[in-house]
């Protein structure tokens, strides 16, 4: 049960809108790959071209090394061919099937004999805690139970390839927090190749063995989610990844020195010698030091807000024009109108090229200088 | 996944692809049943035709002329055939349409707005007119105002009274005005009922705080916000009064009165046809012209007017205080006078053995169960043992339900392509052509299947005379109704339902049956229920087309009535007035049923 995707050069146009732009992207098998982006990015257009929901413009799909999508070729394999099972986002329940006929309704399909069908559906349905439940129909369920019958619905016919459109966001909180628990193990025990869509980034890094970031039907970034978090590519990714937003400060090259640059309240020395004239530094949160000792290089900013928040706490530092985040523990504390003295961890720091927004890398060479 | 690369290219998908095939075929259909039939009426206008030699020594069969069009316009004859029905058109028209307003609007603030007591069980009462065949009113008014002056027996007026009632109140403009207007007000009642409902009370209430008074309230807030609404129903109600047939013609032709839709079966009776065609034509474009009209005025301020039904939405009702009683006590009234009397008048009329004479001694069952007698109403038997009359009741009931059967199923196949075929401009052109039938006035629609089926054409045999043709024209003239219907019910069928299916690999055959259909079934069911009643109290439509084997219970009873055997005419119309009665209840508890059912999964 296992099937690699090969996305090459994929494009889809709705009019003058480009929905998907050029995309190429391959997918291992076995993977848990995690579609993310703002809404109209073209996360579940891919997918939808993916299901054969969609016909592209331009470009080839292969899944399991067999072309199914092909614009020179002409070919469009059909949904139904493919061998695959999605989740939508409403669920797509029939309502007027009760959950095991909901289930059985794939297998009817693929014309299996009636006791295979049977024991096939009997443990599908045990499987996912359904069994006391396979003869209401969906509006007599919850909105977690709805979920796991989709979720059976898809695991009846057994496909390769699980394509899920943002499964979980209706439902509330805790219980996605359970479902997610729920879905990743339930990926793992199946080894299907399961593509996923979602705008949420927690789902993205929490689940995905990797991470697709997509904006304006563009490819930005694919990578696992820790590297995402920690080297974002460019200054959109990193922008839009991690909650309190990064800081991305703008700063110019001095006058004659080379490594230092600055934007009138905060100066930075990146270490490096080849560098552009303007660059876009990026620091998370919590790799800004608070202290309240006065050092020398460190600028002074003062605390313009503090917002607690369980375990961390949040605070907005200003000095002039420019305005920070950082994440601090319980360890100090600090008052709105105090003076802080304010460090970057400079390993952590990310440096774009303001002009492109790309990633340059990280100031200091951490083999070179440490 | 071994497939033919060929039956995987895009085009052959095009080809191939079910829904496409249907949507052509549907749209080849629909060419020829809509609007082909239009092309026939207006080319045989222009037409001389075989019959035209004792017209005019001129007339060369199949050449082209205006003979009869000028014939119509302009010549010695145009003011009786055209213009003097063209005026009592437009007078009983907008008459009758201006009360049917009125009275709606008001009967629907009352209902949806007022605290009025014993809404529930006044709303059907009141729409027990619109029900019933429109000519039911015609008899019950004949009934009541008969004038022997013109002929036949006296009414209940001059029983009563002792003197006959003016000629005015009998027959022409007044009682064709006031009995249209009986019969469509229900119409209109229902079409601002459903804008009032969906007024929000707080812009009321914002008018209240400002310390607006009632009155102003409703000209200054309700009425502007009602107000397109209003000129649809003004529109929609005035292009129905003007196809009517029946009524005009019971209550006007006794004293040569008459409007385009009796003159066209005037016409064809005298056996001109072409001129009957022209102003079968006329009377389209007028439908037309009002459309058209509505459009441009409602069209353009209908955006404006939209009431945003969204979240903190309130209907709170009007508190009518001391007029509560009396306005619930007239209303009342009303509903049993327009609702309930004119059944009660066609029932006791219907047990006279002499029409006329309202005292007990002539009361008999003859006319429902009594056997052929010569000296009764020429011999014709009651009609419960009536031969002729069980035969039409038996195709009553077969063309009711295989027209509404056909008209539901090719309505929701319709509505499937249009609604997932969103876009597409085949789609959208056989949306519009569907909805054609709506603007031909239903006797000129008659008009037309009779040019297009009087003679076979190609493959197609002459349908004249047949049952099939009856079944053809219900089945074009319900569909604009029925693919509204499917309309809606295929919008509220989420597109992942299907394509849920689609993955799993569901053919397109298979999720139209097992997914779209049950889905869209209470919706196309109530639909069909609708449109099985609407085929039943049908005449106009199908009048030009019966002959006496495809007889049904409307034109026989239409029939007795232009013979003068009265009492056979109201039975049978009471009998369709039962049927429909009674279909109209299942409706209703079936509606409530579901309403129950819904609620409780809800809760």
């Amino acid at each position: 049960m296992m099937a690699s995707i090969e996305i090459e050069n994929l494009t889809k146009r709705y009019g003058a809108m480009t929905a998907l732009d050029n995309v190429s992207l391959k997918i291992e098998s076995g993977e848990f790959l995690v579609l993310l982006g703002p809404s109209g990015c073209g996360k579940t257009t891919l997918l939808r071209c993916l299901a054969g929901l969609e016909t592209p413009d331009e470009g080839e799909i292969y899944m399991d090394g067999e072309l199914v999508f092909s614009s020179k070729l002409n070919r469009i394999v059909p949904p139904g061919k493919r061998n695959l099972g999605m989740v939508f986002q409403s669920y797509a329940l029939w309502p007027h099937m009760t959950v095991r006929d909901n289930v059985k309704f794939g297998l009817d399909v693929l014309n299996l004999s009636e006791s295979d069908s049977k024991d096939r559906l009997d443990q599908v349905l045990k499987d996912l805690g359904m069994s006391d439940l396979q003869n209401r129909y969906p509006s007599e369920l919850s909105g977690g139970q709805q979920q796991r019958v989709a979720l059976a619905r898809l695991l009846a016919t057994k496909p390769p390839v699980f394509l899920m459109d943002e499964p979980l966001s209706n439902l509330d909180a805790r219980l996605r927090m359970d479902m997610r628990v729920e879905l990743k193990k339930f990926q793992a025990s199946t080894g299907s190749t399961t593509v996923y869509v979602t705008h949420d980034q927690t789902e993205a890094m929490t689940m995905s063995t990797r991470v697709v970031v997509m904006r304006g039907g563009q490819i930005q970034q694919v990578s696992p989610p820790s590297q995402l978090y920690k080297r974002p590519e460019n200054t959109f990714v990193a922008d839009f990844i991690g909650m309190p937003r990064i800081n991305l400060i703008q700063v110019n090259q001095s006058d004659g020195k080379n490594r230092l640059y600055s934007n009138g309240d905060i100066d930075i020395d990146i270490g490096w010698d080849e560098a552009p004239s303007s660059i876009v530094v990026g620091a998370r949160p919590e790799d800004l030091k608070i202290s309240k000792k006065k050092l020398e290089h460190s600028p002074t900013c003062e605390v313009s807000s503090v917002l607690p928040n369980g375990p961390e706490t949040i605070i907005q530092l200003t000095k002039g024009k420019t305005i920070l985040l950082a994440r601090i523990g319980h360890e100090i504390d600090v008052h709105e109108g105090e003076k802080v003295t304010v460090q970057f961890d400079q390993k952590a720091l990310n440096v774009y090229d303001a002009k492109s927004g790309a990633l340059l890398g990280p100031p200091i060479d951490a083999d070179r200088t440490n | 996944m071994d497939l033919a690369t060929t039956r995987d290219s895009p085009l052959m998908r095009l080809i191939l692809d079910p829904v496409n095939i249907l949507l052509m075929i549907l749209l080849g259909i629909l060419f020829y049943l809509v609007l082909w039939p239009f092309l026939e009426l207006v080319l045989h206008t222009i037409t001389w035709g075989d019959g035209d030699r004792r017209l005019s020594r001129d007339a060369v069969p199949g050449e082209y002329t205006w003979f009869h069009w000028l014939q119509v316009t302009a010549s010695p004859l145009s003011e009786r055939m055209l213009y003097a029905p063209l005026v009592n058109t437009m007078i009983t028209g907008v008459i009758s349409t201006v009360i049917a307003l009125i009275v709606g609007g008001g009967l629907a603030w009352c209902v949806i707005r007022s605290d009025m007591p014993g809404k529930g069980w006044l709303q059907p009462i009141l729409t027990l007119p619109y029900i019933v065949p429109s000519f039911a009113i015609a008899l019950a008014w004949e009934t009541v105002f008969r004038s022997p002056k013109v002929g036949g027996q006296p009414g209940l007026y001059e029983t009563v009274l002792g003197v006959a009632p003016p000629e005015w109140v009998s027959y022409g403009t007044f009682p064709i005005s006031i009995t249209l207007a009986m019969h469509y007000f229900p119409f209109a009642y229902l079409l601002v009922a459903g804008a009032l409902a969906t007024i929000d009370s707080q812009m009321e209430e914002g008018a209240l705080l400002s310390g607006a008074s009632r009155m102003m309230i409703l000209r200054r807030i309700t009425f502007p916000v009602v107000a397109p609404a209003f000129a649809a129903a003004f529109v929609l109600t005035f292009g129905k009064t003007i196809g009517q047939f029946a009524l005009p013609f019971l209550l006007g032709a006794p004293t040569q009165f008459h409007t385009i839709a009796t003159m066209v079966y005037a016409n064809l009776a005298l056996g001109l046809d072409s001129m009957a065609y022209v102003l079968a034509i006329l009377l389209i474009l007028m439908s037309l012209l009002a459309i058209w009209a509505s459009n441009k005025f409602v069209g353009n301020n209908a955006r404006r007017f939209e009431t945003i039904s969204g979240k903190g939405f309130r209907s709170r009702q009007v508190a009518l205080g001391g007029w509560r009683w009396p306005i619930f006590w007239s209303v009342a009234m009303f509903g049993f006078v327009v609702g309930i009397l004119p059944l009660i008048l066609l029932g006791y009329q219907s047990l006279m053995l002499i029409d006329g004479f309202f005292n007990l001694s002539n009361l008999t069952m003859h006319f429902w169960t009594g056997q052929s007698d010569p000296e009764i109403a020429m011999g014709e038997p009651g009609v419960l043992y009536n031969a002729n009359i069980l035969g039409a009741t038996w195709n009553t009931i077969e063309l009711a339900f295989f027209s509404a059967v056909i008209a539901s199923l090719i309505g929701l196949i319709i509505a499937y392509i249009v609604v997932r075929k969103d876009g597409n401009p085949l789609a959208k052109m056989l949306d519009q052509i569907a909805f054609i039938p709506f603007l031909f006035p239903t006797i000129a629609f008659g008009a037309m299947y009779l040019t297009m089926f009087a003679e076979p054409r190609g493959p197609i045999p002459a349908l004249y005379g047949t049952f099939t043709l009856l079944v053809l024209i219900s089945v074009v003239n319900r569909l604009p109704y029925s693919v509204k219907t499917g309309v809606t019910a295929v919008t509220q069928i989420g597109r992942e339902l299907e394509e849920a299916a689609e993955v799993a690999g569901a053919s397109w055959g298979r999720r139209f049956r097992k997914i779209i259909v049950p889905l869209a079934s209470s919706g196309v069911v109530t639909g069909m229920m609708v449109s099985f009643v609407g085929v039943m109290r049908e005449l106009s439509l199908i009048i030009l087309l019966i002959t006496p084997s495809t007889r049904v219970l409307m034109t026989v009873g239409f029939n007795y009535a232009e013979e003068g055997l009265t009492q056979l005419s109201n039975a049978l119309v009471l009998i369709v007035a039962m049927l429909t009665i009674a279909g109209e209840l299942i409706l209703w508890w079936a509606g409530k049923s579901k309403l129950v059912r819904l609620r409780e999964k809800h809760s």
